[in-house]
């Protein structure tokens, strides 16, 4: 593996997270590689959430969580911060701040936070306004936008700090099926520039479009990983969605087809 | 607005700040019962001779810069938590510290253990705001959610108003109960430079527990959980921010009574002009905060209050709150939209 590919790397054993009493995760063991879209699917409450969250290091965790071979909880914030972008859900923005400003704050691990962006971080910010097409309105206020536009910037927001892996929790959710397929789309093209991206999907044909590999969680635990042919089977869905379904072999893939519930 | 337009704005209105700061403070010199002209002021400020350097020296300076020292903290104190709480109608009063802070100095001059001028009444002024936040920090736990915290702010908010009506309740005489209720109004009448030094260390802590946590305010925009990732520790800033608008409202509390709002106005406005950056907004709405109270402190000194009894002025605290709480509610009404969408 080469040092790049080594620095992209997200590796777990064991991983188990406790909310209150319930144990959410348990036991998880998988390793996320560069240059690799991998979509994290499941019914709701299987815990994607919180091993996506536990993963970025916002939660306590028993187990292990390496990156790039390191023990998540040696480095400092700022330093897993430069490792890993964590885009969470809902696509929050509290302040009419102009997206170009929110962009920037991707910027924040690399930054001296008192000091002015650099050369650098500028050009960083633009590369990623200029990914996600949002520097067309660069200098409006984030919260006059869009759904489909505000998915955009806080996905160009995740991108600026130019961190190897990206960790996404429903990145598409409540977007138009344009948006959808352009986030998607984002999340491939950062996959394909070396990285490493996870992202939380519900949407079944989304997932084995767009990811190499499809990881399946139910009730804490992984019960599939694999590629999205092999892991989207007729018996699995039946039996992690409770879901009938048939799949379609198209030029995109192998697309499941869900037909009513079970 | 585009960066470079909005940066030169936010220059701009800071150096207007500072300018209408210093004529203020210079007019807050000349103005009260002996008028002085400017001349007058200026050399009583600079020689100390005689009565008018008397007068400049040992009444209004001091009068003049806690109003700037309070207002400030104030003003600063409001965006913080503001930029905290990511909610522009968020007020210092929230935390319970203010109430807390008047109990506490209540308490000292109900029993007579001091006069109001002692520096009794300022010492237990902050130990109220720091054993209220002490308390905060306890029943929220390191780890707890805003609700929470807002809640247990609440809580002791309420059980310091409490204390206060049942120390005025027992006040030994109706002099005692009467101080009391003059000094709960606000007021920076008569204080001394004494209260100045003595409040300075508090306002000056409370300052640099704000300041560094400035930008930790802009990632808060993305929520806790994107500003974690993106490596602000959120509890070391909870922690930090509760602390220093504890220690800047207890002190201002102590020595002057309760003045309210400032830390809703100043931000509000200075946001107009420079849009709703929380750092951005930080450095202005201190120096707006400091400019509204040496206004409003200006204000009660020319409005002429009792003419029957000239030594009475009104309250600086009830000027603050009279123009505050209509501004807060027409706040609301304009949030309330957003208010009623907001989920967290």
């Amino acid at each position: 593996m080469t040092a790049s590919g080594d620095l992209a790397c997200l590796k777990t054993a064991n991983l188990s997270v406790r909310l209150g009493r319930a144990l959410v995760v348990d036991g998880v063991t998988l390793e996320l590689r560069a240059g690799e879209l991998t979509a994290l699917i499941g019914p709701n409450g299987a815990g994607k959430t919180t091993l996506v969250r536990a993963l970025a290091g916002l939660l306590r965790s028993t187990g292990q969580i390496l990156l790039a071979g390191k023990a998540i909880g040696e480095l400092s914030a700022r330093e897993r911060a430069r490792q890993l972008a964590y885009l969470p859900q809902g696509h929050v923005f509290h302040w009419p701040m102009s997206v170009a400003a929110v962009v920037a704050l991707g910027r924040h691990p690399h930054a001296d936070a008192f000091s002015p962006l650099t050369e650098a971080d500028r050009a960083a910010v633009e590369r990623a306004l200029a990914a996600t097409a949002t520097d067309k309105f660069a200098d409006r206020a984030v919260t006059e936008l869009s759904g489909g536009e505000r998915a955009r910037v806080a996905l160009a927001r995740a991108l600026a700090g130019e961190a190897p892996i990206l960790l996404a929790d429903e990145p598409t959710a409540s977007l138009d099926p344009r948006h959808q397929l352009v986030v998607m789309g984002l999340l491939a093209e950062a996959a394909h520039r070396g990285g490493t991206v996870l992202a939380i999907v519900h949407d079944l044909t989304l997932a084995a479009r767009f990811a190499g590999r499809i990881i399946v969680m139910e009730r804490g635990r992984v019960v599939a990983d694999g590629a999205p042919r092999d892991v989207l089977t007729i018996k699995l869905i039946a039996q992690v969605f409770g879901v009938e379904a048939s799949i379609s072999d198209s030029d995109v893939g192998a697309i499941p087809i869900l037909r009513r519930p079970l | 607005m585009s960066r470079v337009a909005l940066e030169r704005s936010t220059h701009g209105l800071i150096l207007g700040l500072v300018g209408l700061l210093v004529v203020l403070a210079f007019i807050s010199l000349m103005v009260g019962p002996a008028g002085l002209s400017p001349l007058a002021a200026l050399t009583g400020l600079v020689d100390g001779d005689g009565a008018a350097g008397l007068i400049v020296r040992s009444i209004r300076l001091p009068r003049t810069l806690l109003a700037l020292l309070i207002g400030a903290t104030l003003g600063l104190a409001g965006a913080a938590l503001q930029g905290l709480l990511r909610n522009p109608l968020a007020e210092p009063a929230l935390f319970g510290a203010p109430q807390a802070a008047s109990a506490g100095a209540a308490f000292v001059i109900a029993f007579g253990y001091a006069g109001a001028t002692s520096f009794a009444v300022p010492v237990a002024g902050i130990l109220g705001a720091l054993v209220s936040i002490g308390g905060l920090v306890m029943i929220a736990g390191r780890r707890a959610s805003l609700t929470v915290t807002l809640l247990a702010g609440l809580a002791l908010a309420s059980f310091a108003g409490a204390a206060t009506a049942l120390i005025l309740n027992l006040a030994p005489s109706p002099y005692a109960a009467l101080e009391i209720a003059f000094w709960l109004l606000g007021s920076l009448e008569d204080r001394s430079n004494d209260h100045v030094l003595m409040a300075l260390p508090f306002f000056v802590a409370s300052w640099l527990l704000l300041g560094i946590n400035v930008p930790a305010f802009r990632a808060l925009t993305l929520g806790e959980d994107a500003a974690a990732s993106l490596g602000v520790d959120i509890d070391r800033t909870r922690l930090m921010v509760v602390v220093g608008v504890a220690l800047g409202v207890g002190a201002a509390v102590a020595v002057a009574g309760s003045i309210g709002f400032i830390g809703l106005m100043a931000p509000h406005l200075v946001r107009r002009r420079v849009g709703s950056d929380p750092a951005r907004v930080c450095l202005p709405a201190s120096l707006l905060g400091a400019v509204l109270l040496i206004a409003a402190d200006i204000g009660v000194r020319l409005i002429p209050s009792n003419p029957n009894a000239t030594a009475i002025e009104l309250k600086i605290g009830v000027v603050t709150a009279l123009i505050g709480v209509p501004f807060f509610l027409v706040m609301i009404f304009a949030e309330r939209r957003a208010l009623e969408g907001a989920s967290s």
